[in-house]
């Protein structure tokens, strides 16, 4: 039962916070983490475009030719978006033809689990650690490695980002996006970790 | 349980394999039999830029595949040591199997998010199926370049068995 180390990324990729709690990882130069967590950032991005597509089924046999033919054009963010016009000039066929493929574009694809947005990678596991990435609605992602067998990371997490509202977003001199510099931030994350541990 | 698609790469980086349970519109019997090669020939003509976003093959879905579990296998070998491996993870959508073997070639498989952990299955395909009818057939050549991949009648049936009555 350890928290190894926590890293938090800005919606940008840029790694702002990055400290280690208890030994159990291998330590890595500054730029490594750097590296780690624009990777990380555009890992995340992929791993939400890869989610598979369940294809719903269509009755419309016109539109079969088109749909067919393109798997992959429903994308996760823009399932509700209106077809721009462009697109219609794609299509060799009428433009009713085109209009009706398109609205078969949007609905012949369903996600596994219809009623959940599509996120990146939420838990990854690796022999010697778990990496639980939370996410915020405003794109800040809070990266943290436990031990595999570790369970109850929720409560963790919650209370980590409760400490980052309080003690970081709340600090006057704290400039967004920027470097988390905040000392009682530290001390209260530690102390907090230090007793459950 | 659900296995959406199974994938295998070689350690060029080739994707040798690929394999998806998708039930398609339009034909799914002619799916189930097709080959790597003539299935990834099918969605090529797809037009270029729909809703904004250009449409993904299947070709382009395995290099992505490959960036994620390379980037992560890395990630892992970094801050775990040379000899941590990557094994899973999981979205809210999808869960990511991956195994690979001494001799660097990777197998992954994206299933639904309850399955268990499914490094033994793909350490069983990888020893049951792939070494029995890949590694040992004398027709198969060693390496794949230019991605002709594993065509091999008996492997792509076992592995349809494996997943369709093993797994599920």
């Amino acid at each position: 039962m350890s928290v190894f180390s926590l890293i938090i990324i800005n919606k940008a990729g840029g790694l702002v916070y990055q400290r280690e709690f208890q030994p159990g990882l291998r330590k890595l130069s500054t730029n490594d983490y750097l590296v780690l967590a624009g990777t990380f950032h555009g890992v995340h991005a992929i791993t939400r475009t890869i989610t598979p597509k369940l294809p719903l089924t269509v009755t419309a046999p016109a539109t079969t030719p088109t749909t067919a033919s393109t798997p992959n054009v429903t994308s996760p963010s823009a399932t509700s978006t209106p077809m721009p016009s462009s697109a219609a000039a794609t299509s060799s066929a009428t433009a009713a033809a085109a209009a009706a493929a398109a609205a078969a574009a949007t609905t012949t694809h369903s996600f596994p689990n219809p009623g959940v947005p599509a996120t990146g990678l939420e838990t990854m596991e690796t022999d010697k650690f778990r990496l639980t990435c939370f996410q915020t609605l405003t794109g800040t992602k809070f990266l943290l490695f436990t031990d595999p067998l570790m369970t109850n990371i929720d409560v963790i997490m919650k209370k980590i980002y409760e400490l980052y509202a309080d003690f970081v977003m709340k600090n006057p001199f704290y400039q967004l996006e920027m470097p988390v510099r905040c000392e009682s931030f530290d001390r209260n994350l530690t102390g907090w970790l230090r007793g459950r541990a | 349980m659900v296995v959406y698609s199974f994938y295998i790469f070689d350690r060029h980086a080739e994707c040798i394999y690929k394999r998806r349970w998708l039930p398609r519109p339009s034909s799914v019997v002619a799916s189930k039999s097709s080959r790597p090669t003539s299935e990834a020939s099918a969605p090529a003509t797809a037009p270029p830029a729909i809703l904004g976003q250009s449409a993904r093959t299947t070709d382009d879905d395995a290099k992505l595949i490959f960036g994620t579990v390379f980037s992560l296998r890395n990630m892992a070998r970094k801050l775990g040591g040379e000899d941590d491996n990557f094994v899973t993870y999981r979205t809210s959508q999808y869960r990511l199997h991956y195994y690979e073997t001494p001799t660097n070639i990777k197998f992954v498989m994206l299933t639904d998010i309850k399955s268990p952990s499914m490094r033994v299955a793909l350490q069983q395909i990888y020893i049951n199926l792939y070494v029995e009818y890949v590694v040992k057939n004398p027709l198969s050549p060693a390496e794949h370049p230019g991605g002709v991949g594993v065509n091999n009648e008996l492997f792509e049936e076992s592995l349809e068995q494996f997943v369709t009555r093993v797994l599920s």
